[in-house]
């Protein structure tokens, strides 16, 4: 018996271990797309608790912010953040704007299904990604060389094809494709830059924010009428880091 | 008398250690991120007080060894822990300690790390003075003397040296300080190759936090550093990039912006950008050009001259004589061969020109107050004497019967400093006699600035006709113009709602200033006693505030002056448990011990110290040389009281009188302080720095005299409370240095100067009640009588 068992022993051990490990792989594998549930759930929860209850309501703004999974835009370790009312950061001093001011600005342009789009601060890429849902064309424009490149992959993989990426100053516009009926400047400046204004159609909408993404800011909104542009405060998104009021 | 080099040594070096590790704080975070880090470990000092008086037999029975290890543990954690806490593992960004918990904890480790040589270095000071405690008041005179050296030698290093060499060379010290009085000193001599070893094997290369201002430039296309420099004011460096462009809140208009030739950074935050000559006129876009737009300007003072941006558009508008004054001499030295041609540069503090000189101008210039989206507050601790009510007085004293002040400011949200300065503006103007202080302002609103324009003479149709045109062609909007429309002020750039000219009005009616107490910020003048333009946070509206912004938005829009609060708590913590721990040990038994607390607190020195320098500041001109003169003749000449004392004191009553006589100087100088500083003013420096010397040199004389002749007191009376009596006075330095700052911002210096008065008062009780009872414990009648014999 004790021969038997000896015999025996490594045989079993050999079975747990690969019970074990088929078991690992089981969860391994269906971890997946657990996971994707769950973040389904935050974004859903995201446009109900932090989007529609603040007042946005445009239906298509709101369908895009439940089809963009936000946590691939965001650094890996930053991920259990993706989904909260607060920007993240995603490196080079850089932030992905607050789901809430997302929103808003992507509300403010009123974009329609034929507009062509410029976007000059692409970041991680969620903003062009929100907007491709919703426009025609988008054009996004990033200064920091790393990240415009690491967008564009990101952009590509997800299927995001109305999208193109330039590394390059945001302050020449995009003078090739312009003129745009929307403008969406996500980095806060200290200037408009003036090509911008001359690539933004009459009736055109640009909107920027004003301040740090840490800080206390506001958006505005420029429209140009008559060729003259007037800008509007919009309600300060009490941008304030990460609450809103 | 080696033992009194030792001291020395090992005080210069802590200070010297201590501005250098500002410095590099200042560099990779923030200035008052530096402060905060620093203070807490600057209760090392408490914390070797503590360990010192529960351990104080043990160490002395080992004192060769104990000194050996404690003097090269600080040398070595001197010459190692900036890098250390450079490395990816331990490196934090304060920007992101109020988003990510982990940034908390390695804020913790920063603390501990940086604690390490102070805590050792104050550890071996402190065993010495126990060691050596008969001799308490030259020891005490070889601390403060050297600590005013470590000073001048960090003032002097951090001009020559970059940050981290220089904390090398600080660790250098407390091994020359062993070598002094230790023997083996083959050991000593091997312990520095060790130090100079691993320092060289890990070198410190500094990180920039990612939201430093200059590591944002420089991810620009072709952004390159073109020129650095190491300066007592910080490191200088200048930058490049063919995407550098400056124009605050142009006209939209404008079909250009301003090209930047380069901009200047002091520590990684943006100083100024220097406009390239073919498109300098670009301010003229700006809001900035209201000045120029009312009337020409022919002889034009620019102040706080920066970059020199003012300076290019006073040209392009035909100045014909412009000054520039600058505080920030190296900078000057940088950027004025940039200015081009027929500028008389100056390196002072603006409020020093304008109190001493006689000429009029026709434009005063100064820098937009605040920053672009504002700087989360962080300026709110600066002292800003170019922005109080006395300073907007003397500008209107320098003007031509036509000439204007010009002051621009970011329109922030919530809405602070433009509602400021338009308050400073008007209480002005009625200060100055102006009964309506509306015909003298034009202010005109962009997307993004306001610039006031105040003028000496009330303005003219002509003008206001021109203002308007101005704000036509440029698409900006009046907000103040002598018969102005509500119609009118929001025609390009609209607002949410009108309460911004709701306020505007307020402040410019009769009995304007009640508005203040409404106001949810700050927006009170500042003035000469209270010069913090940029602190706008009323304590008591926190709670409204954080219910309106949200808590976690509170700390970014007003950080600094929280910051300052949350390390004053923090210290006051840590001191708490450094100062109890010990009383439990002794199981509370001393009746001695609360007038030790009292008598060894050091608030008063410490309250002293940083009137006489932010007086200085204005007085001099020159921010790091009056503080840096300020605080060593400070010590030095409280170093020589400290050294007399033995021979001066005789019994308690003299050493009451002493205290009497520094209550009496203070009580003199808090109101009369500030007049005989103001009133000459225009003298030259020499005589300055004489009367700054007749003002200094007694005070400290006596300030020296109090801490040893009741530490060599307590020494011969009870032994073990002398570690303990130097930890209270370690901490409660510390804790005072920021108690200080908190009643200058919300009472004013005069009262800082009445409180150092009441707090050398105070410690006159502890030395009545022992005259004959329990206080200072001693088992004797009287127990100062015996001072004398105690110092040989």
């Amino acid at each position: 018996m004790f021969k038997r068992s000896t015999v025996q022993t490594p045989h079993i051990r050999t079975f747990v271990l690969m019970q074990l490990a088929t078991a690992i792989l089981t969860l391994a594998l269906s971890a997946a797309p657990f996971q994707e549930d769950a973040y389904r759930e935050s974004r859903n929860a995201m446009v109900t608790q932090q989007i529609r209850k603040e007042g946005i309501r445009s239906p298509a703004v709101l369908a895009a912010m439940r089809a963009v999974p936000r946590h691939l835009f965001v650094p890996e370790s930053m991920r259990s953040y993706a989904y909260s009312d607060r920007p993240v950061p995603i490196g080079y001093g850089q932030t992905i704007s607050q789901p809430y001011i997302v929103a808003y600005m992507t509300q403010a342009i009123t974009p329609q299904p034929g507009f062509k789009v410029l976007e000059i601060g692409t970041g991680s890429g969620y903003q062009a990604a929100i907007l491709s849902g919703i426009v025609k064309a988008v054009y996004t424009i990033e200064i920091v060389a790393p990240l415009g490149q690491s967008a564009n992959e990101r952009l590509k993989q997800l299927g995001y094809n109305n999208v193109t990426v330039r590394i390059g100053d945001g302050y020449h516009g995009w003078k090739e494709q312009a003129p745009f009926d929307a403008i969406v400047v996500t980095a806060a400046t200290a200037y408009i830059p003036p090509p911008l204004l001359e690539q933004l159609k009459e009736n055109g909408k640009m909107i920027l924010p004003v301040g740090s993404p840490f800080e206390t800011q506001w958006l505005m909104l420029v429209t140009k009428k008559d060729g003259k542009a007037i800008t509007k405060r919009l309600l300060p998104v009490s941008f304030v880091p990460f609450t809103r009021k | 008398m080696r033992v009194l080099w030792s001291i020395g040594l090992l005080s210069a070096a802590i200070i010297a250690f201590q501005l250098a590790l500002m410095q590099v704080l200042s560099i990779v975070q923030w200035y008052h991120f530096a402060y905060m880090v620093i203070s807490v470990a600057l209760l090392g000092f408490g914390t070797a007080g503590t360990v010192l008086s529960i351990f104080r037999k043990k160490m002395l029975a080992h004192l060769t060894a104990w000194l050996f290890w404690l003097m090269m543990g600080a040398g070595l954690g001197m010459a190692l822990v900036t890098g250390i806490a450079q490395t990816p593992a331990i490196r934090f960004d304060a920007y992101l300690l109020f988003t990510d918990l982990k940034q908390a904890g390695l804020l913790l480790l920063n603390y501990l790390l940086f604690f390490i040589p102070f805590f050792l270095g104050a550890l071996a000071i402190g065993l010495l003075f126990v060691a050596y405690a008969e001799r308490i008041s030259k020891l005490y005179f070889a601390n403060l003397t050297g600590s005013g050296m470590g000073g001048i030698l960090a003032l002097v290093g951090v001009g020559i040296l970059s940050p981290q060499q220089l904390t090398t060379v600080m660790a250098i010290l407390p091994v020359l300080a062993a070598w002094l009085i230790l023997p083996r000193r083959y050991l000593i001599v091997l312990a520095a190759i060790v130090i100079i070893g691993l320092k060289w094997m890990f070198p410190s290369p500094l990180h920039l936090s990612q939201y430093k201002d200059l590591s944002k430039t420089l991810l620009l296309p072709g952004a390159k550093i073109t020129r650095e420099k190491n300066s007592p004011g910080g490191l200088i460096q200048t930058l490049t990039s063919p995407a550098l462009r400056y124009a605050p809140g142009l006209s939209l208009n404008a079909t250009t912006t301003g090209d930047v030739n380069y901009a200047a950074f002091v520590n990684g935050d943006w100083f100024g950008a220097v406009l390239k000559a073919d498109t300098s006129c670009i301010l003229n876009y700006t809001t900035l050009a209201l000045p120029y737009v009312i009337g020409p300007r022919k002889e034009v003072l620019v102040l706080s001259a920066g970059g020199g941006a003012h300076i290019q558009q006073a040209r392009s508008n035909g100045a014909e004589k412009i000054t520039a004054v600058e505080p920030n001499a190296v900078m000057l030295n940088i950027l004025q061969n940039d200015w081009g041609p027929g500028v008389r540069a100056l390196a002072l503090e603006p409020r020093t020109f304008l109190s001493t000189g006689t000429e009029e101008f026709d434009l005063i210039t100064l820098p937009i107050a605040g920053s672009f989206g504002g700087a989360a507050g962080l300026f709110a601790l600066q002292e800003q004497f170019v922005l109080t009510r006395e300073a907007f007085l003397e500008m209107w004293i320098r003007l031509r019967h036509d000439g204007a002040i010009s002051v621009s400011a970011w329109m922030d949200y919530p809405l602070r400093h433009p509602l400021k300065l338009l308050a400073t503006i008007t209480e002005m103007l009625y200060s100055a006699g102006i009964t309506d202080p509306r015909q003298h302002i034009a202010a005109v609103r962009s997307w993004g600035t306001i610039t006031f324009a105040v003028t000496r003479s009330p303005l003219t149709a002509k003008e206001i006709a021109a203002v308007r045109q101005f704000c036509e062609d440029m698409q900006f909007d009046p907000a103040i113009l002598p018969g102005l429309l509500e119609s009118e002020r929001a025609q390009y750039n609209q607002l949410e709602d009108t309460l911004l000219f709701h306020y505007i009005n307020r402040i410019l009616s009769p009995g304007g200033n009640g508005f203040y107490n409404d106001y949810d910020f700050n927006i009170r003048p500042a003035t000469d006693n209270q010069p913090y333009f940029q602190q706008f946070i009323k304590l008591s509206r926190l709670p409204r505030l954080a219910g309106f912004l949200g808590n976690r938005s509170l700390p970014f829009l007003e950080l600094g002056y929280l910051l300052l609060i949350a390390t004053f708590v923090q210290i006051i913590l840590l001191s708490f448990i450094l100062i109890i721990v010990p009383l439990f040990r002794k199981g509370w038994k001393s009746a001695a011990l609360p007038g030790i607390l009292v008598y060894f607190s050091g608030i008063g020195y410490m309250f002293v110290e940083m009137v006489l320098i932010q007086r200085c500041i204005l007085y001099f001109g020159t921010p790091v040389y009056a503080a840096a003169a300020v605080i060593t003749s400070l010590l030095i000449f409280s170093g020589l009281g400290s050294y007399v004392s033995p021979y001066l004191m005789q019994p308690r009553k003299l050493l009451i009188a002493v205290l009497i006589c520094i209550t009496g100087l203070l009580l003199v100088y808090a109101p009369a302080l500030t007049p005989l500083l103001q009133n000459t003013m225009h003298l030259p420096l020499l005589f300055k720095a004489f009367i700054v010397l007749l003002l200094i040199a007694p005070l400290a004389f006596l300030m020296g005299i109090p801490f040893p002749a009741g530490l060599s007191y307590v020494a011969r009376t009870e032994a073990a409370a002398v570690p303990w009596a130097w930890g209270v006075n370690g901490c409660l330095s510390v804790i005072s240095t920021g108690l200080a700052s908190i009643i200058a911002i919300e009472l004013g210096f005069s009262w800082v100067m009445m409180l150092a008065a009441a707090a050398y008062g105070l410690v006159i009780l502890p030395l009545l009640s022992a005259s004959g009872r329990s206080s200072f414990r001693t088992g004797q009648k009287k127990p100062f009588s015996n001072l004398q014999q105690s110092h040989r």
